[in-house]
């Protein structure tokens, strides 16, 4: 009886996401363009062609750049956030809102519309910093800014989630810790460092992991803030993937991109968390 | 007996019924707005001008239309009709499914002729001719009028040369502090879609036509020409520069290579007075302009469906129809007959004088390489040149990565 009421799901999951990723792995040993009837098997010269392509170690090294700025800062962030409206101010839960919303902001419109605010000549940045007499550089297309610019909104749509999840953890810190700290004479800093950090670690690890998977997935806000440029300087994983798939129509070949980063995520999520003690608390 | 009688009446109303039925097809397109509604509208007019066949306008959104035509090969569900971007024509003949259109045109002594010899380069597979032009776009020079009298030029006189393009910049520059010409430097096929303008300009070829467009022949002399002419626009003369794509439209720079389509979209969002003019050329150089638009292909079906397809591809490309069409969607004649048109002329001169321009460049008009890797050919070159344009690596450098790429990509 439980498997008859199982079977909905584990239709859903089988036809959505086991059979294509499935189906994707036995395709990249194919030449397909999805248009020809003519599907020829090529065994691994998908992968050799991908493993001797310096677009891909390029993408490789702008996605993990990319990565490690939005998760670690927008960590940091959120950290400093829920300290400071785990407190009773007023109107905290405005600023958890405020600080929340652009979580669930559509990636695609916050894209478009940071797109506006960098504008070198009429986005709202420059024309502050031009106040201040400071000439703001062209964010998305100066290709020594155009990672950084892109990193910027990633934090900014991630802080919140983050804060969100330290908030809760905080929440959970029994207050006989706070209480004995201050008995001991130690100050804010003091706590933070000894108490609340230390107790926040599989909070930590937990959005370390999930920051670093999602930010490494990054496609819809590369792609609609500077698909790729300039000068393949925001060229990440998955824009290299939607290309070679949908703009080039090679399926294999994106299909074996796709098995790379699979594999490349697997064993970082892996590493990390083993080095990170495997989310136990002590 | 009155059993009988009734039984040959229903078997002759039903020999009736099939015999004189309309044959539907359906037709797929992705014209919307002002094209899709002056679409349906001949689409009707062509249902009721007879009765053997009945199309049925199917709308699919311009960014699925190839996946769905994909889709449908693979499950063999395709309609009888489609329109298509024509560089994606290559492609979809790729299913093997296409109608060869020669037996066709040569059974009804059909003029294809009449079409831009240039526009049927797309559907030619082989010996096989799979598709046909119904729609054409091309780029052209727009200016801004208002910079042009405020910098003390005559605002009626648009360059004409490349040299000219510089020297209007310049005084542009030094006047009103504004940049001269904008530039498309934002990668992909807009970038490349725009310099091919230059590089035919200057006598240059993209792909070489001899070698079947198998080879990149654009690392020549024309191609550092056009190349070099963009890095000196942005680093020696100082009157273009490396930013998004708008600034003409906000009267930031004075003049820009664009579209025949922004005829329709300029003239609405611009606050100052515009100017059209076939795109200029270097001193040794020609007209050149490249080309946009749809094609439509018939899908391999019932002889039935096919016969029927093939009457509404030649009701809907006679001349007096395109005349029609290309004067509500601003489209440029596809055939020599449209443009030599004095209902057409007399129109366009009257009431679309911006278009003209574009009308006249449609014969300079020439057609990127139709392979099936032109995307990736496109897209890698981009990638090349803009290393140059982003003052990287030399132009001759940017060109020599380019052709190593390409040729890689179409070994």
């Amino acid at each position: 009886m439980a498997f008859i009421f199982l079977i909905p799901s584990v239709l859903i999951i089988g036809v959505f996401n086991i059979y294509p990723a499935l189906y994707s792995i036995v395709l990249s040993f194919f030449k397909w363009n999805g248009f020809s009837p003519k599907i020829p098997f090529v065994g691994l010269e998908n992968y050799r062609t991908l493993f001797t392509n310096p677009e891909f170690y390029n993408s490789i090294g702008v996605t993990i750049v990319y990565s490690l700025l939005v998760t670690i800062i927008s960590m940091g962030l959120g950290l400093l956030v829920a300290v400071a409206l785990d407190r009773d101010i007023k109107g905290k839960t405005l600023y958890r809102i405020l600080y929340f919303l652009p979580v669930v902001t559509p990636t695609v419109a916050s894209g478009i519309v940071w797109t506006y605010l960098f504008d070198p000549s009429q986005g709202i940045i420059n024309r502050t910093l031009a106040f201040f007499s400071i000439t703001g550089p062209s964010w998305l297309t100066d290709s020594s800014w155009a990672l950084l610019s892109v990193s910027i909104v990633g934090i900014w749509k991630r802080v919140g989630f983050c804060m969100i999840i330290y908030l809760a953890a905080l929440q959970g810190i029994s207050n006989s810790l706070y209480e004995a700290a201050e008995i001991d004479g130690a100050g804010d800093f003091k706590i933070l460092k000894s108490i609340k950090i230390p107790l926040l670690a599989p909070s930590t690890l937990f959005l370390s992991i999930t920051g670093f998977i999602d930010s490494f997935q990054i496609f819809d806000l590369v792609y609609v803030m500077t698909n790729g440029g300039p000068v393949d300087e925001t060229d990440v994983l998955g824009l290299f993937l939607y290309r070679n798939g949908f703009d080039y129509f090679k399926l294999g070949y994106s299909s074996a991109i796709a098995v790379a980063i699979f594999a490349i995520l697997f064993l970082l999520s892996f590493v990390q968390w083993k080095y990170t003690g495997g989310g136990d608390e002590n | 007996m009155r059993k009988h009688v009734l039984l040959s009446i229903l078997i002759v109303f039903t020999f009736v019924c099939f015999t004189f039925a309309a044959v539907d097809i359906e037709f797929w397109h992705y014209w919307d707005g002002t094209n899709g509604e002056k679409l349906e509208a001949l689409v009707s007019q062509f249902n009721e001008s007879q009765s053997d066949v009945h199309v049925k306008a199917v709308f699919v959104p311009s960014s699925s239309i190839v996946s769905k035509i994909q889709t449908s090969a693979l499950s063999g569900r395709t309609p009888a009709l489609a329109i298509s971007d024509i560089i994606n024509i290559s492609l979809i003949a790729d299913t093997g499914k296409l109608v060869d259109l020669h037996p066709l045109i040569k059974a009804d002594d059909y003029n294809v002729d009449d079409f831009y010899s240039e526009l049927l380069t797309y559907g030619t597979k082989g010996d096989t001719l799979v598709s046909l032009p119904v729609s054409s776009s091309n780029l052209g020079l727009f200016w801004n009028k208002d910079l042009f009298r405020e910098a003390g030029l005559d605002p009626e006189t648009p360059p004409t040369t490349w040299e000219e393009i510089v020297e209007f910049s310049q005084i542009i520059k030094e006047k009103t502090g504004k940049d001269g010409f904008e530039l498309y430097t934002g990668g992909g096929e807009g970038t490349t879609w725009q310099w091919q303008v230059f590089l035919w300009g200057a006598n240059g070829e993209f792909l070489s036509k001899a070698d079947d467009y198998r080879t990149a022949a654009f690392n020549s002399e024309a191609g550092r020409q056009a190349l070099q002419f963009w890095c000196d626009l942005i680093y020696n003369y100082n009157v273009s520069k490396i930013a998004p794509w708008g600034l003409f439209g906000r009267g930031e720079a004075a003049m820009v290579m664009d579209g025949s389509w922004m005829v329709q979209f300029f003239p609405n969002q611009v606050s100052f007075e515009l100017g059209s003019a076939v795109f200029p050329h270097p001193a040794n150089g020609n007209f050149a302009t490249n080309m946009g638009g749809e094609q439509i292909f018939l899908f391999n079906k019932s002889d039935e469906e096919t016969a029927a397809a093939w009457e509404f591809v030649k009701w809907f490309t006679q001349t007096s129809v395109q005349v029609e069409w290309d004067k509500a969607t601003g489209f440029i004649p596809v055939k020599k007959s449209v443009s030599e048109d004095n209902g057409y002329v007399s129109y366009i001169k009257n009431t679309r004088r911006l278009l003209l321009p574009f009308v006249e460049a449609e014969k300079y008009a020439q057609a990127r390489p139709p392979v099936n890797e032109y995307p990736e050919v496109s897209d890698a070159f981009a990638r090349e040149i803009l290393k140059a344009i982003h003052n990287r690596v030399s132009v001759e450098e940017a060109l020599g990565a380019a052709e190593t790429k390409v040729n890689d990509i179409l070994q």
